[in-house]
């Protein structure tokens, strides 16, 4: 089977002349199905560079990276946009539009989707609530949930959409250890039930025992990828 | 408060759960149809603006303050004119012939009396009368104050120029000294046709001199006058020592079945240059002409509408902005979601074009009021047409789409590279 993600070789660089700057230089990375793998590296390594190109929010210069069986060396703004609707994306900040209710918020990851009616988008964004334990907050604004809960809908947001591939930036940053940890477990066995793969960008050290593999970065090179035991 | 469901919860469709196989990860899917698209994007749109119900009163409050100023200019602007004409509006003859350097009928240029005699010449022709124009002033027979008034000095038997009221009165405007008096002049001329009507016939002062109220007829004020006087073609000669020869306007009466335009072109053959022959809607356009360009009038209330307009789309720009400006990690987050830069656009317009539907509907309903209310206060014909009421929908939707164009290029500063 294919893999979700296959990056070869793929450099990156801000600016251009004197002030160019490569910030990823030859990356090689494989995420194989229902993987969970997590980027760490100090600041200016290049791995949240290495997250948007993968999440196709920023176009590519050079290199290849296949993701969930689209090029995206070359691809299109159009081409693009269609492809981040089949990813699943967890902010740093949950993001959420405070004027919708947690279920509308959750179903607005489904209204790109035509073959759904506004009943079965509410309908499923009620049952992605519940798997997240928020069955009782469904009609709350994002105002009126705590940093956890919040965080929480982000994540029933970023999987109502079944996507093939999540891709999270510091999920936890905003959230204390216990909570923190609570969510990443959540989004970890979600995301095992259905076999999706994560590439989870993390500084903090109480959540890399989750993953599958550690891949360590540092002046834009992968150095060092542990393959984590099956827990 | 962060409980977790006890089991390791699936996702609602996880094939542990269902037993069935789980969807195909991440398929290409079919995006909704375009009009579903728009529904979404509007419903977005109507969603955010409603959250902040502050917010959302001042960008109604600035649509609707656009709509009041643009149908007031328009209103007063229309009632202007129209009333600038009524005069002549309410004057109907077949044909009229007045001097070519006439601008407006309040200052006439005269001609020969001759030319009313030339006009009979032709066969179509059933009466040509001669019509005399001027403005004196009358006394208020209450408070004894006078105010100039228009006065129309014709052989009202005759028949040729019409107007409401005259029929009845043409065989008393025949005695010396006699006049009729508009009874929708301006009320600053006293309660005159009250007076009338109460005790009959009375003497009143017109230009200094005693003449006797005998009737009332309907014309109504314009621009040029407060109200208006009519009177015999003697009595006006002898009253304002004016020499016959010398007319203002000649009001003329075809045989019946004639072609107005025939007769037209033939008198303008016939007739000298010191004349030009008009239909009635020719007469009452070049007065209005010169209402609306030889005045600065015209320029006055567009000018009104125009800042109205920009006012408007001021505010609702800066609503429009600040809504983007505030949320942009939310668009950038949407767009992230595979969102389209058109499909996000799409819902700042729809937002937009609300705000224009539901400024406007209060906006247009305050001026019904409005119009009522000052048309009451200064006898101006304010009146709601429909293309009026059409013109500035358009105009303020216009308005609207212009501030959400504006509003649109601050979305590409969500960038959805910049979120991580």
């Amino acid at each position: 089977m294919q893999a979700p993600v296959e990056l070869r070789e793929v450099s990156f660089a801000y600016g251009s002349g004197e002030l160019r700057r490569l910030v990823l230089r030859e990356v090689d990375l494989r995420v194989a199905p229902g993987e969970i793998v997590i980027l760490t590296g100090p600041s200016g390594s290049g791995k949240t560079t290495l997250l948007t190109l993968i999440g196709a929010l920023r176009a590519m210069q050079l290199g290849s990276a296949r993701v969930l069986g689209q090029e995206l060396l070359g691809a299109s703004e159009a081409a693009r946009v269609r492809l981040r609707r089949r990813i699943g994306f967890i902010f740093q900040n949950h993001n959420l539009l405070g004027f919708l209710t947690a279920r509308q918020n959750v179903a607005m990851a489904l209204e790109l989707d035509g073959a759904l009616s506004e009943r079965e988008r509410l309908a499923r964004a009620g049952a992605m609530l519940e798997a997240v334990g928020l069955a009782g907050h469904a009609e709350k604004r994002p105002a009126q949930l705590s940093g956890g809960q919040r965080q929480r809908v982000a994540i029933a947001r970023a999987l109502a959409g079944a996507p093939g591939l999540i891709l999270a930036d510091e999920p936890t940053a905003a959230l204390d250890k216990q909570t923190g940890q609570e969510v990443v477990r959540l989004l970890r066995d979600l995301a095992k039930g259905n076999g999706v793969p994560i590439l989870l960008v993390t500084h903090d050290p109480r959540i890399l025992d989750l993953a599958d593999r550690i891949v360590a970065m540092e002046d834009g090179r992968i150095v060092h990828a542990a393959l984590e035991q099956a827990r | 408060m962060n409980e977790i469901p006890a089991p390791a919860a699936l996702l609602p469709w996880a094939p542990e759960r269902t037993g069935e196989a789980a969807p195909a990860p991440g398929p290409e899917r079919r995006a909704p149809g375009a009009l579903a698209q728009l529904g979404l994007a509007l419903r977005l749109a109507w969603r955010q603006l409603r959250a902040d119900r502050a917010r959302l009163a001042t960008a109604i409050a600035g649509v609707m303050f656009a709509c009041v100023l643009v149908f007031m200019q328009l209103g007063f602007k229309g009632a202007l004119f129209d009333s600038a004409t009524n005069l002549l509006q309410a004057l109907r003859a077949d044909l009229f012939l007045w001097h070519p350097l006439t601008e407006a009928s309040f200052r006439p240029e005269r001609m020969p009396r001759s030319r009313a005699h030339q006009a009979l010449a032709d066969p179509d022709v059933a009466q040509s009368i001669p019509v005399y124009l001027t403005q004196v002033t009358l006394r208020n027979p209450e408070t004894g104050t006078k105010r100039a008034v228009q006065v129309i000095g014709f052989d009202a038997a005759a028949g040729a120029l019409r107007f409401p009221g005259i029929e009845q009165v043409a065989g008393a405007l025949t005695r010396p000294d006699t006049f009729a008096f508009d009874l929708r002049s301006r009320p600053e001329f006293g309660p005159v046709a009250r007076l009338f009507r109460e005790r009959g016939p009375f003497p009143i002062e017109l230009n200094g001199r005693e003449m006797e109220l005998v009737g009332l007829v309907e014309i109504g004020p314009s621009f040029g006058a407060d109200g208006n006087v009519v009177m015999s073609e003697v009595n006006f000669r002898r009253v304002f020592e004016r020499r016959p020869s010398n007319i203002d306007l000649v009001a003329i009466q075809l045989r019946p079945g004639a072609e107005p335009a025939a007769v037209q072109a033939r008198l303008r053959a016939l007739l000298p240059g010191d004349v030009a022959v008009l239909t009635h809607a020719e007469l009452v356009q070049k007065e209005r002409r010169y209402w609306e360009e030889g005045t600065p009038i015209g320029f006055i209330f567009l000018f009104g509408s125009v800042m109205g307009l920009v006012v408007g789309m001021v505010i609702v720009y800066q609503i429009l902005f600040a809504d983007i400006a505030g949320h942009l990690s939310e668009y950038a987050t949407l767009k992230a979601m595979g969102y389209s830069d058109g499909y996000l656009a799409r819902v700042v317009l729809g937002a937009a074009l609300i705000l224009a539907v539901v400024g406007f509907l209060p906006g247009f309903l305050l001026c019904l009021f409005l119009y009522d209310f000052v048309a009451g206060a200064t006898f101006l014909p304010l009146v709601m047409t429909t293309e009026r009421a059409l013109g500035v929908f358009l105009l303020i939707f216009g308005m609207c789409f212009a501030a959400g164009l504006l509003a649109v290029r601050k979305l590409r500063d969500a960038n959805p590279a910049d979120m991580f």
